[in-house]
């Protein structure tokens, strides 16, 4: 039996990716907006990981919880700023956010997620346009207009932290979120809930048969998956932008892009999304310095994925197995 | 475990056509019947894969007819396939040990636990040398042996063996036969084997024949009994239409 704490090596080499770019990104200042960006790949990557990597099922909607996250954190800010409650007012904002986008996975899940494969897909497409519409629609949340809090946020905090709240704190916030949601998919990866996982995303019926209550275990991944993105949202984009735009935070673009981070890297590996996170966004970030215009990035990925048809790590996993490397590698 | 006027429809299509049988604890039985008796659709109405039309199902005097198929396995009901389904990704011994963790009633077995379980069933099957093979790269026959591991690995009280012997060489499936009856014996298990048309395999294991034709019981004997029947005879060999 492999000692406890051998099962969690695999971490190693996420966390030593993350605080490289963290170090990166801390001692060369001109470097940190592309860290936060990279960051932000690898935190959706991983947050997204633990539903479309573990489970096998795509979210087409998952900008959604995202979106609910933003609202929270606008909510919590332009609802407490008077209260003189400090710091206070952003951790109400990230609870709000989290909470929002938890009840959304909640709902949609215990439906759409009995639902199978495809059926699954394209319910959730669904959900995130309609929830756009709703908000604009009901005009709710400031309707189709949005939130802008900035003045808000200045008037709780002072211009000087205000700015950086947004500027180096909020990009902080998305490190830590990735850090602790890698932890959360090897927890659940060496658990019970990772085996029942792994059974029903090869073969649910088999699954079912085998005593794997499938709905419950799919709903633990969706509802977790949701929770980050919401946090992310509420520090990524709300902290960050200060303002909250429906047809900015309900892009679907954006689920599309947690799609290829996951795909590019490894789904369901635990170093994929880190990978897969770094390549996209560098990509993203360095075609767009030098060859603006030009739509590289579009036939980039697509050769990597053919060259990698499991994502970059599925390979690596293949090859680690048997080596001393394998330990470090899930 | 008892079938009360089981009756399983598909649209117009009857597949299982008032079937009623009782199992006891401990039982070998053989469920034999031609491609499109109805055989698979009755697994699948015991592990809950399919919820009969009519009828009840009742395990250990207890109705679970309307129980899903994840609340029964926990119960003692563990099953096979005729393909083999296999969590291929998952190596044989994660494979088994998924068995020891969610099929067994208490629920309580931890990971290492379940691993360790899956050990002794790996070995008790012979598959040690394959233990950390991902499952999807078996054989055949190493799949379905994997699945008769996996499903022992549950503590069954009610196995239900689907085909587990087609396609294997006969002398390994003289082995297997009396492999599965010593575990049937030592661990209490009552175990249903499915077959097509594996009589050698029947005659040697089964304590009890039921066949099976057209979604109906057409004999439920002990097996010499049953195998000389001349029903039996008609099914499988046929009989000129105008007699």
């Amino acid at each position: 039996m492999r000692p406890k704490i051998e099962k969690y090596y695999p971490l190693i080499p996420v966390y030593v990716a993350y605080l490289v770019m963290f170090l990166i990104g801390r001692t060369m200042p001109w470097m940190w907006q592309m860290v936060a960006l990279l960051a932000f790949y690898c935190a959706i990557g991983q947050a997204f990981n633990i539903f479309l990597g573990l489970t096998g099922y795509v979210d087409f909607g998952y900008v959604a919880f995202m979106a609910l996250g933003t609202y929270g954190m606008a909510l919590g800010i332009t609802a407490f700023y008077q209260t003189g409650l400090g710091i206070g007012i952003i951790f109400i904002g990230l609870l709000l956010g989290v909470v929002m986008a938890t009840l959304l996975s909640l709902a949609v899940g215990s439906v759409a997620l009995r639902l199978r494969g495809a059926y699954f897909a394209i319910a959730t497409i669904g959900v995130n346009e309609g929830f756009r519409y709703f908000v604009e629609g009901a005009k709710i949340w400031g309707g189709s207009e949005g939130m802008i809090f900035s003045r808000e946020l200045k008037e709780a905090f002072g211009a000087e932290m205000a700015s950086q709240l947004s500027t180096l704190w909020a990009d902080v916030a998305v490190f830590i979120i990735a850090v602790v949601a890698a932890f959360v998919t090897i927890y659940y990866m060496r658990g019970k809930i990772g085996y029942a996982l792994t059974a029903l995303r090869e073969d649910e019926d088999a699954a079912k048969v085998m005593g794997i209550n499938v709905t419950k275990y799919k709903i633990i991944a969706f509802i977790t998956s949701a929770a980050f993105a919401g946090l992310i949202g509420a520090m990524a984009w709300a902290l960050k932008l200060t303002y909250v735009f429906p047809p900015d935070v309900f892009k679907i673009h954006y689920t599309i892009e947690c799609i290829i981070v996951v795909l590019l890297g490894g789904a369901g590996t635990l170093l994929g999304p880190v990978v897969g996170g770094l390549i996209y966004a560098f990509s993203k970030y360095w075609l767009a310095v030098v060859a603006p215009g030009f739509q590289l990035l579009a036939p980039i990925i697509i050769a990597i994925i053919m060259a990698f048809p499991e994502g970059i790590m599925g390979l690596v996993k293949r090859r680690a197995k048997g080596t001393g490397w394998e330990k470090y590698i899930i | 475990m008892e079938l009360e006027n089981i009756t399983k429809r598909f649209g117009g299509l009857v597949a299982v056509n008032d079937v009623s049988l009782q199992i006891e604890a401990g039982e070998l039985i053989g469920i034999v019947g031609p491609n499109g008796s109805g055989k698979t659709t009755l697994y699948n109405v015991i592990s809950g894969v399919y919820s009969p039309e009519e009828g009840r199902v009742i395990f250990q005097g207890k109705d679970i007819t309307n129980l899903p198929p994840y609340r029964r396995a926990p119960l003692g009901i563990g099953r096979t396939f005729q393909i083999p389904r296999p969590f291929k990704s998952a190596s044989v011994r994660e494979n088994v040990a998924i068995g020891a963790m969610f099929g067994t009633l208490s629920g309580k077995v931890s990971v290492d636990e379940s691993l360790e379980i899956a050990d002794h069933y790996i070995e008790l099957i012979g598959l040690q040398t394959k233990k950390d093979t991902p499952s999807g790269t078996l054989t055949p026959t190493e799949k379905k042996l994997m699945e008769i591991a996996r499903a022992l690995a549950m503590k069954p009280k009610l196995l239900l063996m689907d085909e587990a012997m087609a396609g294997m060489h006969p002398s390994d499936i003289d082995n297997m036969v009396k492999f599965i009856k010593k575990v049937g014996v030592e661990e209490n298990i009552a175990i249903v084997s499915m077959v097509e048309h594996i009589m050698r395999a029947m005659v040697g294991f089964a304590q009890r024949i039921i066949v099976m034709h057209r979604g109906a019981k057409l004999v439920d004997a002990p097996t010499a009994e049953a195998l000389s029947d001349p029903k039996v005879i008609d099914v499988y060999l046929g009989r000129p239409s105008g007699d």
